[in-house]
């Protein structure tokens, strides 16, 4: 990975080669109706991942009937079109998914639950079919790092996590059309340390009776809407989304409440041209809140083009550029620290990535 | 009015029965069951949905077992275009996203015809495709509506 400024998921601006993923996945069936799933994934992207293996899902699946499916288990969260395949690199052209929708910093909040889902395909007859899912459970997210050694993460917790995706396959081949929604809740509480709390209730910056313990509470609700369409070699996909984030906290003088709705939206197309070239090209977009569009480090526009070679039936290198415009979906501690609005408008990202799969 | 005219457009073209139908003459493979499987005839959708494991089970509720044959074979790519309405690439990356999600495995894929049809022949509920030029007996060759 490079950039030509900022750095962008991993100390990029030098070159970094902290980008590498390992999946081991193995499915069995259990009869005719039963089956079950688990797979080993080890990461490094930058800060996130340190090439530990973990369990990304494992679940029991019994197939009803084709209109009804229950999975049980750590399962993977169906979002949008591909949040379910976002790290299976080999399943598309573009190294990295349109982060408006599938932010890579973000993976551990979309990626799968502890819990349970009902599945099924409904036949409409003339009229195509419906895939619905609906699944509901919680997961265990790391609070990340105070920025200041006088707080302590005392508690983080996912209260629950809940949501759906229904997608329409009307009697045209190829397309799909449908909608993704998820509610979750996430709490977090931190401890200042005694003399910091002190210094904090001097300056005024925290009520008098201020104990040293602050909650904060995010309600989060997600949806994206989707359409796809595959027609021979030729794929075209478009999502748009939006998200809220209404963070409640305990003591507003000290991080004060808020609630801003964030946009996302993509458009993408990739062709096939040979069985060992493809090449495609997305416009990503990011507006960190819809109501203040005009400030740069609140949004994100990003132009990626990618070309992919099969070099065999179990090896790809893909090369991609982006152009971005923005700062928003920079984040501060790889860039020493600095405000996103201090940080570099226009910057570019390049990307070479090999595969091997099978 | 433009508008109009642009959805209706779209209307006809989603459900006009013509997006879905080709010449079933000129095709270059034949579709086989193994002969105790009651049915005789099924449709492009039922195929498709069999392959891409949207459908499970044959009407009299034997398990649908589909079988492929192999990547590069030339009547593989018939059939995938064919039926599947995809080249077999882009059906390969369904199948990815599918195992790399935990959501369901390919079709058993088989190096050559002839052992499409000994699977067909000893597993009751498959279903597979040979070339339209090769007898597939006693294998039963079904009718695509």
């Amino acid at each position: 990975m490079l950039s030509t400024e900022n750095n962008y998921l991993a100390r990029s601006e030098d070159g970094s080669v902290e980008f590498t993923e390992v999946a081991l996945n193995v499915t069995q069936a259990l009869g005719d109706r039963l089956r079950l799933g688990v797979q080993l994934f080890a990461r490094k992207l930058g800060p996130s991942g340190d090439f530990t293996a973990a369990f990304d899902w494992y679940y029991l699946d019994y197939r009803v009937d084709d209109w009804l499916g229950i999975r049980a288990g750590r399962i993977k969260i169906p979002f949008g079109l591909y949040n379910e395949s976002n790290d299976v690199d080999a399943a598309r052209v573009p190294v990295l998914l349109p982060q408006s929708i599938y932010p890579d910093h973000h993976r551990d909040l979309l990626l799968a639950l502890t819990g349970g889902e009902l599945y099924g395909n409904l036949v409409l007859g003339g009229v195509g079919q419906l895939e619905y899912r609906a699944y509901g459970g919680t997961f265990h997210l790391e609070g990340g790092a105070p920025s200041n050694p006088n707080i302590e993460s005392t508690r983080t917790e996912v209260k629950y996590l809940a949501g759906a995706r229904l997608m329409w396959l009307p009697p045209l081949d190829g397309l799909q059309l449908g909608g993704s929604f998820q509610a979750l809740r996430y709490d977090a509480e931190s401890t200042f340390d005694p003399a910091f709390t002190q210094v904090l209730i001097m300056a005024d910056l925290a009520p008098a009776d201020f104990g040293g313990v602050l909650t904060l509470e995010f309600p989060i609700q997600l949806w994206v809407a989707s359409a796809e369409y595959t027609i021979g070699n030729l794929l075209l996909a478009a999502e748009y989304g939006r998200w809220w984030a209404d963070l409640k906290s305990s003591h507003p003088t000290i991080i004060p409440s808020s609630g801003p709705t964030n946009e996302r939206f993509y458009v993408m197309t990739s062709y096939r041209f040979a069985p060992w070239f493809s090449s495609g090209i997305y416009y990503s977009g990011y507006y960190e809140d819809v109501e203040q569009r005009d400030d740069y480090a609140k949004y994100q526009h990003d132009v990626a083009a990618t070309v992919r070679f099969d070099l065999t039936d179990y090896w790809l290198l893909k090369l991609e550029g982006h152009l971005m415009i923005g700062t928003a979906a920079l984040q501060p501690e790889l860039n020493d620290g600095k405000e996103l609005d201090t940080l570099e408008r226009e910057w570019g990202f390049f990307l070479a990535k090999t595969t091997a799969y099978f | 009015m433009a508008c109009l005219l642009c959805a209706g457009l779209l209307l006809v073209a989603l459900f006009a029965p013509s997006a879905r139908g080709e010449d079933r003459v000129a095709r270059e493979f034949v579709m086989i069951v193994n002969p105790a499987n009651p049915v005789r005839s099924v449709s492009d959708d039922f195929l498709a949905r069999a392959f891409f494991k949207q459908m499970t089970r044959w009407d009299h509720g034997e398990p649908i077992r589909p079988v492929d044959l192999h990547l590069t074979s030339p009547v593989r790519y018939a059939f995938s275009n064919g039926v599947l309405k995809r080249p077999p690439q882009a059906v390969r990356v369904y199948w990815l996203q599918r195992i790399f999600s935990g959501r369901d495995v390919p079709p058993l894929e088989l190096d050559s015809e002839a052992a499409v049809i000994r699977y067909v022949l000893s597993s009751p509920g498959a279903v597979g495709y040979v070339s339209a030029a090769t007898n597939p007996a006693p294998a039963k060759v079904l009718t695509v509506q």
